[in-house]
């Protein structure tokens, strides 16, 4: 008897620790302002075939003309070549916001709340909001597109995966390079060894607008305490441009 | 059905079209292989995003005839994590801004330090350059 009860608990014991194993990491908090991530080669060999690396994550901007390796097709290389950057000074169009295409990977902060159904993004940047449901729903095919898109998740050992689709024509590189409304973003999400960083790594495709695929890796450094300011962005901002 | 050259020039135009801009760019507008520096008396300063502007009457040479600059900041949220406030400066001041000149030529910069009269600057210094996870150019 004695034996049969030791027994039983030692399974129940090891289901806990198996169960607290596989729990998924709590990735809420804080994350101070994005920067660059290190390339990790291991991930890049993990990559579809036919991505290039960006490397303008964090504080980084290419000059015009300069999209880092994306391959884009005629009509959407057209459109940004006639870009001006006077155009987007303008009381009409300086508060638009980005897509996540561009707002995730700027060095501006964000805070995390988890949940096992949800998970929320409250970004700085243009004061935008990503909601991710984690309850194993689809893409529903009448939501709107918005700049935050409808974003799915789900999660693969320590790392989350968020896959966004309807995500509203937007700025790639903030140079005159846009990506249409049928973009798809993967994203991953996992923490540094010891807790301290965010790393994420962004991948979006946009059969539209590239003949290849996109990545960017990058990070943000926790900081406890601290939350996201109200960006409230004025539009008058443009004003000082014209004077 | 429309004609492929259709197909592409409506495409172009929905991604040229406007609307679909972010905050101007600092790498498409600023020349960040020169330096300018004005030393000037604030006449208005506007503490908000996507960018604070400070607003200044400086002379380009030493003696020479005053003229209207217009200094854009960082964001006004990253400026708030280095100490500035809507009320850092005021119309009177006289200071000394360090940055970027535009690239087309305007009396307007992209500011990365500001400095009192006094020789003091005005906030938490900027980070060092390449060690900039903040982005001194945002």
């Amino acid at each position: 008897m004695t034996r049969t009860v030791a027994f039983a608990l030692a399974l129940v014991l090891a289901a806990s620790v198996a169960a607290a194993q596989q729990k998924p990491p709590d990735l809420s908090g804080y994350w101070g302002a994005g920067r660059a991530g290190q390339v990790d080669p291991q991930r890049v060999a993990q990559l579809p075939p036919n991505t290039v690396v960006l490397r303008d994550a964090g504080a980084v901007e290419f000059p015009a003309n300069e999209y880092g390796g994306l391959r884009v097709k005629p009509a959407a290389l057209a459109a940004a070549k006639q870009w001006k950057p006077a155009d987007d000074m303008s009381i009409s169009r300086v508060c638009q916001p980005p897509s996540i295409v561009y707002a995730m990977q700027g060095p501006f902060p964000m805070e995390i709340h988890q949940g096992t159904e949800l998970i929320v993004m409250k970004l700085e940047y243009y004061d935008m909001v990503r909601i991710i449901f984690m309850d194993k729903r689809g893409h529903p095919e009448k939501v709107p597109h918005s700049k935050v898109g409808h974003s799915v998740g789900h999660w693969e050992g320590a790392t989350l995966v968020v896959d966004t689709v309807k995500v509203s024509a937007s700025t790639i590189t903030n140079n005159g390079l846009n990506h249409s409304d049928n973009v798809h973003v993967t994203e991953r999400f996992w923490l540094s060894a010891d807790g301290r960083t965010l790393l994420g790594l962004q991948e979006f495709e946009d059969p539209d607008v590239l003949e290849n695929r996109g990545a960017r890796f990058m990070a943000w450094d926790r900081v406890p305490g601290e939350f996201v300011l109200p960006y409230e962005c004025d539009p008058s901002f443009a004003l000082n441009y014209v004077k | 059905m429309p004609s492929r050259l259709t197909v592409s020039v409506l495409l172009a135009l929905a991604l040229g079209g406007g609307g679909v801009v972010a905050h101007h760019s600092f790498a498409v507008f600023f020349d960040d292989t020169k330096s300018v520096e004005i030393k000037g008396t604030v006449t208005e300063f506007v503490f908000s995003n996507p960018h604070a502007v400070i607003t200044l009457t400086a002379a380009r040479t030493s003696g020479g005839a005053l003229e209207t600059w217009r200094v854009e900041t960082n964001a006004q949220t990253l400026l708030r994590r280095r100490g500035w406030t809507a009320s850092s400066l005021k119309a009177g001041d006289v200071i000394t801004v360090q940055g970027w000149p535009s690239r087309d030529g305007k009396n307007y910069m992209r500011m990365r330090r500001v400095l009192r009269a006094d020789g003091t600057e005005l906030g938490a210094p900027p980070p060092a350059p390449g060690t900039d996870p903040s982005g001194e150019r945002r």
